[in-house]
């Protein structure tokens, strides 16, 4: 197996998939074990994006203003 | 922490609060915005990249709320149910903006482009140990609109390809090779941060 016909198979590799000819390239091949063992890492760290930011107060204003301009609600007294 | 036990500072659950935003009590409506701003703002930004626009896709998504509170049905998580909600106003308005379309046409098959090169397979360019937070978002932050938007939805988020497919208007196929496109993308640019990094500490 090539290196490029094993890339063609990668979306599923990387998912855990692959026969066992793929399986075997993987193992033997420095390049595309690299290139799978990169691609889990990347796949693993986005959760490093997680955390959470809070919006600017001027957000709620917004909201609001908007809310009364619609008529949807007849008014939110407090910002937060 | 489930929807029937969050409690707010008001007193009342989170449940409740709903009923009453639902019969359009606006202290509660506020309420529920307190409790789900950080996340509705933080996809935004994920989603877009960009402060500004996030604000302003959190406002939409608010007032998409408060006009659909109605429909909710408590047959999913409220918070999930806001999320989907949340998505699909930040899909609305890239496409209003020109996402690009994902190909129907388009393969699974590595492009010249987005292929790995070979020159990548020696140990001191794997990417172990070299990611963190920032050097991720830069590089998030720096992907075509579609990948970002299939990177962000299934890695992050956590959504199954099927439904992003659904949100997308797109094939399975097409969601799992965008979001391969997006990987290889990111491995180059996080190479590239890499050696830039390293070519600094000489």
């Amino acid at each position: 197996m090539t290196c490029s016909e094993f890339q063609k198979s990668l979306p599923y590799i990387i998912d855990g998939g692959g026969t066992e000819e793929e399986q075997g390239h993987l193992e033997a091949c420095p390049v595309c074990s690299d290139l799978v063992a990169d691609l889990r890492y990347i796949a693993e760290c986005a959760k490093l994006l997680v955390p959470m930011e809070d919006p600017s107060p001027r957000v709620w204003k917004s909201i609001e203003k908007a809310l009364g301009e619609e008529g949807l609600a007849r008014s939110a007294r407090r910002s937060s | 922490m489930t929807t029937t036990k969050k409690v707010l500072a008001s007193g009342i659950s989170e449940q409740e609060a709903i009923e009453r935003a639902q019969q359009g009590d606006p202290e509660c409506f506020e309420a529920l915005y307190g409790l789900h701003k950080r996340r509705v703002y933080s996809l935004c930004l994920r989603m877009t990249g960009n402060t500004a626009e996030a604000e302003d896709l959190t406002q939409e998504a608010f007032l998409q709320l408060y006009r659909k509170i109605g429909t909710f049905r408590g047959e999913s998580a409220f918070s999930t149910w806001l999320h989907r909600l949340s998505v699909n106003v930040v899909l609305m308005r890239l496409r209003k903006k020109g996402l690009p379309e994902v190909s129907l046409e388009e393969t699974l098959e590595p492009q010249q482009e987005d292929g790995p090169r070979k020159d990548v397979g020696t140990v001191d360019n794997v990417l172990a140990g070299s990611i963190d937070r920032v050097n991720l978002q830069r590089a998030v932050d720096s992907l075509p609109p579609g990948y970002r938007i299939v990177f962000i939805l299934h890695d992050v988020e956590g959504y199954e390809h099927n439904e992003i497919a659904e949100m997308m208007g797109c094939s399975i196929g097409n969601s799992k090779s965008q979001l391969h496109k997006a990987r290889l993308k990111l491995r180059e640019l996080l190479k590239q941060s890499k050696a830039e990094k390293a070519a600094g500490r000489r």
